[in-house]
């Protein structure tokens, strides 16, 4: 587990007091047992923000936005995912029907 | 030997800086990995775009580009490719706690292009077996408004010499889609073949008309079937029949024949024939004299509601 220390050490541009602005806006949420505690997640999602505004511009008030999006897709994706997973469990004609069924719903 | 870099950003070798920053801002913000997850094609165009980027936004490394004294895949790497993007994360353990709780409803579109991608990924991944349906074959088949309405059986040549036998059902219409299962493309795998979608082309009739069920027929009648009636033959779309005219029927009245119009899914349309009487062609001295003495006698004014309401 990595420290507010480490976070700031390792992304460019970072200072401790955006990392918490963000912790507070719950942009990032770190475990807090025995004070903050960032896992690799936490720093790849506190570089997402800081390239987000830094590199490509976006207004501080469009990361939420942003945010939400990317959470939604994510949380989105790992439902199909299941979905999938629990499908290629299927027997074989079984899935056939279940593929057969969801292209004819593209079809509309 | 990559592209030219200013081309990668869409930008002229005059434009400035500020220029440059605004041309990477507009691409990456559209091809930015973790706006895209999933998408392959769009990270390589961003890397592309980040590699530009970071040439052409070092003054120092821009001047040598412009002389040629680097190549446009550069002498070091940029930064940008070492970067971990969040997606990698965000759909492990870790990334779940931020997912969004949203519910969705209407999935399948998502859920079918990921049932897609994994079937197409299915080759390299090893283990997992794919069975891909075979696709679609579409054919177009012409047929006249008589075989449309009483169903027909039709022979389709394919283009590689087989044929299609096609069973046209009873009150096709024009534009209809028939699905033949399993005559389309062979599966792949354990997959079933697609199937042939035939688009039906009904001609016109000269005669007959159709809307929906029923069919409309104009049957011209002589002024003396209408005043006295009689019993008129009648084409309908399964030979002739035999329809009685009452006495003083007018132009534009029309009789129902029940159950003479096209017999789709077990319910029949009716025929509706519209009169439409006609005179002579040539007006003899025979009826001009009738005419002038009826009219002294029983003139009448077809024009009465007319003149009432207008």
């Amino acid at each position: 587990m990595l420290t507010e220390q480490d976070i700031v050490a390792r992304i460019h541009h970072l200072t401790v007091t955006r990392l918490r602005v963000w912790v507070t806006q719950g942009y990032i949420k770190p475990a807090t047992e025995a004070g903050q505690r960032f896992s690799e997640a936490d720093l790849a999602r506190a570089a997402l923000i800081c390239n987000l505004e830094d590199e490509l511009g976006f207004a501080e008030d469009d990361v939420p936005v942003l945010l939400n999006l990317i959470d939604q897709i994510h949380g989105l994706r790992s439902e199909l995912r299941g979905m999938v997973e629990a499908v290629d469990d299927l027997p074989p004609d079984v899935r056939t029907t279940v593929r057969l069924r969801i292209e004819r719903g593209r079809q509309g | 030997m990559a592209e030219d870099l200013y081309s990668v950003l869409g930008v002229a070798k005059t434009a400035n800086a500020d220029g440059i920053t605004k041309a990477y801002r507009r691409l990456a913000k559209k091809l930015h990995p973790d706006l895209n997850p999933g998408d392959a094609e769009a990270e390589e165009k961003f890397k592309q775009v980040s590699h530009a980027y970071s040439i052409l936004n070092d003054e120092d490394k821009r001047a040598q580009y412009d002389r040629g004294e680097i190549d446009a895949s550069g002498q070091e790497r940029p930064q940008q490719q070492q970067q971990q993007y969040y997606r990698q994360y965000a759909g492990g353990p870790e990334g779940a706690r931020y997912h969004s709780a949203a519910g969705y409803e209407d999935i399948s579109d998502l859920f079918g292009d990921m049932f897609a991608r994994e079937a197409a990924a299915g080759g390299r991944g090893g283990g997992r077996r794919y069975a891909m349906r075979g696709q679609d074959a579409q054919y177009r088949l012409d047929i006249s408004f008589l075989d449309a309405v009483n169903g027909t059986k039709q022979r389709i040549t394919l283009p590689d010499g087989g044929t299609l036998d096609v069973a046209i059902p009873p009150g096709v219409s024009e534009g209809q889609v028939l699905r033949l299962k399993g005559k389309g493309m062979p599966g792949m795998g354990e997959g079933p073949p697609g199937d042939a979608l035939v688009e039906i082309s009904v001609k016109s009739h000269p005669v007959f008309k159709r809307e929906g069920n029923d069919i409309t027929v104009e049957l011209p009648i002589t002024f003396d079937e209408a005043v006295l009636g009689g019993k008129i033959e009648v084409p309908t779309i399964v030979g002739r029949v035999s329809v009685t005219v009452p006495p003083g029927s007018n132009t534009g009245q029309t009789l129902r024949l029940k159950g003479r119009g096209v017999k789709s899914k077990g319910r029949a349309g009716d025929q509706m024939v519209r009169l439409n009487v006609m005179l002579p062609e040539t007006i003899d001295d025979d009826l001009k004299s009738f005419a002038k003495k009826w009219r002294e006698d029983h003139g009448y004014d077809p024009r009465r509601t007319l003149k009432e309401q207008a």
